[in-house]
């Protein structure tokens, strides 16, 4: 069921055997899976069905590090989360995303790859996305393109599949009301977790409407599944029995904010005979949408002193009307409203979108333009490609989220989100492309001008919007917030879900991880649940 | 074995100056002088002619000041591709020839950054030996 707490209905006090706070996609699956196994779910949203203003402005922040990034537009408090608003890249972190390395400090996790790889299996269907396949030798013989003839010991050919993107809160709404082992509660913000007398694990959470209505929550187990930035936010806010927050007996909640560095630049010239067709558009083969890029090989990545990057190729043309560089917020507006009326919808944010819209007049109309002309042009080849990725960040303390003293209307501090982006971060890219280009190179396929200057240009680096790191996952209390399992070290029976609890970030967008460890977490508690 | 005499020193002595002053006249006097190698600036019309390659090539020559064109011909002459291409008349055969240089640069390490631009040091060389070709009276 679904509840309201604006209502004024629910009780004073609810059990359960799990208390799930967030219902974004960790919360929803976890929920799900839990239920599916017969476990009673308390589940807490802060926002209402839709977008509102004033859930959404508890999110407001301040940013003081990095600039190109945002701490409140970014994500979306309301049922469904920011699920509602993704794009729906999805491919699992690589092997050598979990595997500490020498030359990286703070570098892995205290599980590897093998160990996620059934629940990325069962994650897929939670995004409707294909097989759970990310080899290209699987997809080969459908593909519509060669891929491009290169050492695969050097660069290999990467395969991301698209979710349509899945909307949490379109997807899974009803199933959650119609679930009878999930009790979902709406403007349910959590106010404070207490301890009990000992200190050792959550006695109950406390949620507490704008409105003043407030709720008691009491579960055998807790789980923190609000998002990269808001988890380390709560347990810095709440420490009324441990003054310098939960888990943060070491320092180290908010720390290592990770996100990915998105950056469009660096072109690659091929020469006229290579056939580019399989990286140059997305594609559909059988159900599945698949984008398909140039990742450096895992022990080249190692020996190298890089991180990991996946590049996908964006063409060039010299005829304007297959280029996309009108693509800015108006453009992405109108794509969402269009998107919304089609299926006989008003758009969430109506008001908000048209502006966009209006402001971005001349590049929408060149948009609608171009998308009308190319029904009816032939496409022209490419002259050139650029590189775009979602880069890795290097493990970095100083990156992080702190409090700062301005309180949101239920008390809680508010945030500052300091992201740092380093030079350090920016070359390691920059050789990436540039052993990309050599490959390239020895291949005879082309050539590569980089676009990262040396020492680089910050600039370049936009946020990924993909807020991971500040709960890391450490077997070592002194590393990290949660263990193995998701468990704070210092409390018996709380969890984090979601991306906060990510020790290294590869280049995978991240959903697809957050539903797996979602779905891997749902597996050890019900497991272990009396 | 014969005796060292002074007049044989004298004259190894002479003659090691002789050949030294005429090897040296020869050297300079032949800058003035124009010759063709035709296949070798076959070579060098390999290389496109647009303003991105002029500029790598100022480039390259700054980066290697004060090397002249010989030193960047020689340089080119050195690898064995490169050398072979100079000396072949077949221009889809030199062409092959330099990609496959191009190539085998990249593949062993090779390359250098220059304008941004990711290249081998047979491209480098060919740019600047391009900018660098003396007219050909």
């Amino acid at each position: 069921m679904i509840g309201d707490l604006l209502s004024g209905e629910a009780p004073a006090e609810l059990t359960g055997d799990v208390c799930v706070v967030g219902s974004g996609p960790a919360g929803v699956t976890l929920a799900l899976e839990l239920a599916k196994k017969g476990r009673q779910v308390i589940l807490l949203e802060s926002g209402g069905e839709q977008y509102e203003e004033d859930s959404q402005a508890l999110y407001e922040g301040r940013i003081t590090g990095h600039q190109n990034i945002d701490v409140a537009a970014s994500r979306l408090r309301q049922f469904g989360g920011t699920s509602g608003h993704w794009t729906g890249m999805c491919a699992p972190l690589d092997p050598v995303d979990f595997t500490p390395r020498p030359d990286m400090p703070d570098h892995g996790w205290p599980i590897g790859r093998a160990d996620l790889d059934p629940f990325y299996a069962r994650a897929q269907p939670y995004l409707d996305l294909g097989p759970y396949r990310y080899d290209f030798d699987y997809w080969r013989p459908n593909a519509p393109g060669p891929a491009l003839p290169l050492d695969p010991t050097k660069v290999f050919t990467t395969v991301y599949q698209q979710s349509p993107p899945t909307r949490f809160a379109l997807k899974y709404m009803e199933t959650v009301r119609a679930e009878p082992k999930i009790s979902c509660w709406l403007h349910a913000n959590l106010v404070d977790i207490a301890l009990n007398a000992a200190g050792s694990a959550v006695e109950r959470i406390e949620a507490r409407a704008l409105d003043g209505h407030s709720v008691s929550v009491r579960a055998n187990r807790f789980v923190i599944a609000c998002g990269g930035v808001e988890n380390a936010r709560i347990l810095l806010n709440c420490r009324k029995q441990r003054p310098e927050g939960l888990g943060n007996e070491n320092g180290l909640v908010g720390r290592y904010y990770t996100d990915h560095m998105t950056i469009e630049t660096t072109l690659v010239a091929l020469d006229d005979e290579i056939d580019a067709t399989l990286y140059d558009e997305q594609h559909t083969i059988g159900d599945t949408v698949l984008n398909f890029g140039l990742k450096i090989a895992p022990d080249e990545i190692v020996a190298r002193g890089l991180n990991n990057n996946a590049a996908f190729l964006i063409p060039q043309f010299d005829d304007e009307t297959f280029n996309d560089e009108f693509r800015n917020y108006g453009w992405i507006a109108f794509s969402e409203m269009v998107k919304a009326f089609a299926h006989g919808r008003v758009p969430e944010r109506f008001g908000e979108r048209y502006c966009e819209v209006v402001d971005d007049l001349g590049r929408v109309t060149t948009g609608a333009y171009r998308h009308v002309m190319r029904k009816v042009k032939p496409r022209s080849r490419p002259v050139a490609f650029k590189l775009r990725q979602d880069a890795e960040q290097s493990p970095n303390p100083d990156s992080r989220v702190t409090l700062i003293d301005e309180v949101d209307p239920l008390g809680f501090q508010r945030v500052a989100l300091d992201w740092r982006v380093t030079d350090e971060d920016l070359l390691r890219l920059r050789r990436t492309h540039q052993f990309i280009g050599e490959q390239l190179g020895a291949a005879g396929l082309g050539r590569m001008r980089l676009g990262i200057s040396d020492p680089p240009d910050h600039d370049i680096a936009f946020s990924g919007y993909h807020h991971m790191g500040t709960t890391r996952m450490h077997a070592d209390p002194k590393r990290g917030v949660v263990d193995a399992d998701c468990r704070l070290h210092s409390v018996a029976n709380l969890h984090m879900a979601g991306s906060s609890v990510f020790t290294t970030a590869g280049c995978a967008n991240p959903t697809l991880t957050i539903t797996a460890l979602a779905i891997r977490l749902a597996d050890h508690l019900a497991a272990t649940l009396a | 074995m014969g005796k060292i005499t002074r007049r044989l020193l004298l004259g190894s002595v002479a003659t090691v100056v002789a050949g030294g002053a005429v090897y040296g006249g020869s050297r300079f006097a032949c800058q003035f002088v124009p010759r063709h190698h035709p296949d070798f600036f076959s070579l060098l019309d390999l290389a496109p002619d647009n303003p991105d390659t002029r500029r790598i090539g100022e480039l390259v020559v700054a980066e290697a000041a004060p090397a002249g064109f010989d030193a960047f011909a020689a340089a080119l002459r050195l690898r064995p591709l490169t050398g072979e291409a100079a000396t072949t008349d077949c221009a889809s055969t030199r062409r092959r020839l330099v990609q496959d240089q191009c190539a085998i640069d990249f593949a062993e390490g090779r390359s250098v950054v220059i304008d941004g631009w990711v290249l081998s040091e047979t491209e480098a060389n060919l740019y600047a030996a391009k900018l660098l070709r003396p007219s050909i009276a």
